[in-house]
């Protein structure tokens, strides 16, 4: 549906509401830039940095199919994160089964467990589901961590190798180093960004936004709000497994607080309201400033590979020293930093800039007309 | 004369309030029937008990020939009986045309068709000009009539208007009197809730008047006009007719 500037005469007629052709090929060239990318980055450290950008595009974008498009916010995704990640590494690493199988697996358990959860959860409205949603991911963290048999509970799991996805006889794609989980973050980012786009462009996004609008004005004009909310809740789910199992072959590494835990759920809300919810590009952007964020926070030395800081800096002494560990705190500033001056997120800061420029560039244009 | 809509006997208690209490009539196809009472009657509970937002505690409500009672407010819509709302409920962040789409979209899958569709019911209710706005920004007026294109964009075969009037000063009255009667010789049957009595005179073929939750009174409105029992309704005893 793209920007609605009121006062505009009505849009002329497009096929599909929200596609021109110079979108498409903005996205179409961003992606082309994106992938040639590992030509250019060869240090594994600014590889890692890409690959998780990627991961939490997909995962903001997976939410904001449920929480932007159908505005239910549920704050509870990390289970879905955790069943995907789960799932993957147990049959791999405990079964000795690939990732391929394991994967479809995932993505199909996460779908099943939404439908569940939505039976159960979507009787609420409101911050009531929201308690609801975080509930049941608690109660799935909790469930891992003690049924130690079945999972290895806190223990987590280590992966020890993954096998190479053979394509042909001759060609196999072999997971070793950086580059291949590169190609996969960035393939999940683009189907969850294409899938969020093909929502906003039929009638499940017409739909899912009615909901969202006034769920009893929605429900008396023939749409079932349980239906549509349970389709964006399996859309949602799915997606955010499918980043799940990608987030744990990378790492290697998973335990029930690192993929189930709060802070994973937050995350996923947090992409979207601060880039701006409810859009294509709002996710993205999101998950671009939180994730550069954490990362810096985390381990700065980027900046110094990126030749920004020389590493005897003292701004990466400090950060290292003073700031290690920080994110959520800088989170919680950027959340009421655009609560309070952007609360249509980043994007929507940028877009009414946009507006208000096109507005004083056509007064300014009148008037000039005026005079003459 | 086929009766649409059949309400048979039906009672909606709250606790042990009864908003409404053993309520019969019918809607014949192609009429108006205007439903008036003073507030707190149960009008608008007895819209919610037709269109499936509550089941209704006894009785029966038949709509076509197939008993309704007990089917959810959006299959009631797709069996092509739709409402609109007394405190509007405009689709706040889409815009005007998206709003009418959403009803549109009901027979239809394809954007395309219902764009058509949404554009033809906003050039019924004259807010074409609107289509572009986000339905938030509009004023009162064109909100009521923004709710009645997006459910005229359901294709319904019985409209229920609660209160399109209310709110609206006197032209705008004007314009949504002649817009009822406009869809009427389309064909459409309706149910009109509605305070002003010069508009529910000028537009009702047969009048239903409820009090305390019952039915006081039945008839064409110059019956209903002096009626002895809805006169003391509104009025209070002892006034003069």
């Amino acid at each position: 549906m793209g920007a609605k500037m009121p006062g505009n005469s009505p849009a002329p007629y497009r096929f599909f509401p929200g596609f021109t052709w110079p979108t498409f090929g903005g996205w179409v060239a961003a992606i082309a830039l994106l992938a040639v990318v590992p030509l250019f980055v060869k240090k594994p450290s600014l590889l890692h940095m890409w690959i998780m950008v990627f991961l939490a595009v997909a995962q903001g974008s997976a939410w904001n199919v449920i929480g932007g498009y159908a505005g239910q916010y549920s704050v509870g995704h990390a289970a879905y994160f955790g069943i995907g990640a789960y799932t993957t590494m147990m049959l791999l690493e405990l079964h000795q089964i690939a990732p391929w199988w394991g994967l479809g697996l995932a993505i199909l358990n996460a779908v099943i467990l939404s439908v569940v959860i939505g039976a159960i959860t979507f009787r609420l409205r409101g911050p009531y589901f929201v308690l609801a949603s975080i509930a049941v991911a608690e109660i799935l963290r909790l469930a891992v961590l003690h049924w130690k048999d079945f999972t290895k509970g806190a223990e987590g799991i280590l992966l020890s190798g993954i096998p190479p996805l053979k394509l042909t006889e001759t060609f196999s794609i072999e997971f070793i180093g950086k580059k291949p989980f590169f190609y996969a973050s960035l393939a999940l980012a683009v189907i969850v960004v294409a899938a969020n786009w093909i929502v906003q462009n039929t009638k499940l996004g017409y739909y899912f936004q009615a909901i969202r609008e006034d769920q009893d004005a929605a429900h008396s004009l023939g749409i079932s709000p349980t239906l549509h909310k349970s389709i964006a809740l399996a859309i949602s789910a799915g997606f955010t497994a499918w980043a799940g199992a990608l987030y744990g072959l990378y790492v290697k590494f998973i335990d029930p607080n690192l993929v189930i835990g709060l802070e994973v759920s937050v995350g996923m809300v947090l992409i979207c309201i601060i880039g701006g919810i409810g859009t294509i590009l709002g996710p993205v952007i999101g998950a671009f400033v939180l994730t550069l964020l954490s990362e810096t926070l985390r381990n700065p030395k980027w900046l110094v590979q990126v030749g920004m800081f020389d590493s005897e800096s003292p701004i990466i002494a400090f950060i290292q020293q003073r700031l290690s560990n920080t994110h959520v705190l800088f989170y919680g500033i950027l959340v009421v930093i655009v609560i309070l001056f952007a609360p249509d997120g980043i994007l929507g800061l940028f877009r009414n800039a946009v507006a208000r420029l096109r507005k004083r560039l056509q007064r300014g244009a009148a008037s000039a007309e005026g005079e003459a | 004369m086929a009766a649409i809509l059949e309400i048979q006997h039906v009672s909606k208690f709250f606790g042990g309030l009864a908003a409404n209490s053993d309520v019969s009539f019918e809607v014949e196809l192609g009429q108006i029937l205007g439903l008036i009472g003073p507030n707190g009657a149960g009008k608008t509970t007895l819209f919610n008990c037709i269109t499936g937002y509550y089941p209704p505690s006894k009785g029966e409500v038949v709509f076509k020939g197939v008993r309704i009672n007990g089917l959810q407010p959006d299959q009631v819509c797709r069996l092509g009986m739709a409402r609109t709302w007394q405190k509007v409920r405009p689709l706040a962040k889409m815009t005007v045309l998206d709003n009418v789409m959403v009803g549109a979209l009901l027979r239809t899958h394809s954007l395309r068709v219902a764009r058509e569709v949404a554009l033809e019911q906003l050039r019924i209710v004259k807010l074409e000009a609107k289509a572009e706005f986000l339905a938030g920004g509009l004023p009162i007026g064109e909100r009521k009539k923004l709710e009645v294109a997006r459910v005229l964009a359901t294709k319904p075969e019985l409209l229920l208007l609660d209160e399109v009037m209310g709110g609206l000063n006197p032209a705008e009255s004007d314009e949504i009197i002649e817009l009822i009667l406009d869809l009427k010789k389309l064909g459409l049957t309706q149910v009109v809730i509605e305070h002003d009595m010069k508009a529910i005179m000028r537009l009702s073929d047969r009048i239903v008047v409820l009090n305390s939750g019952e039915k006081l009174a039945e008839g064409l409105p110059k019956e209903i006009v002096t009626n002895k029992d809805v006169v003391t309704a509104y009025l209070g005893e002892g006034a003069d007719a």
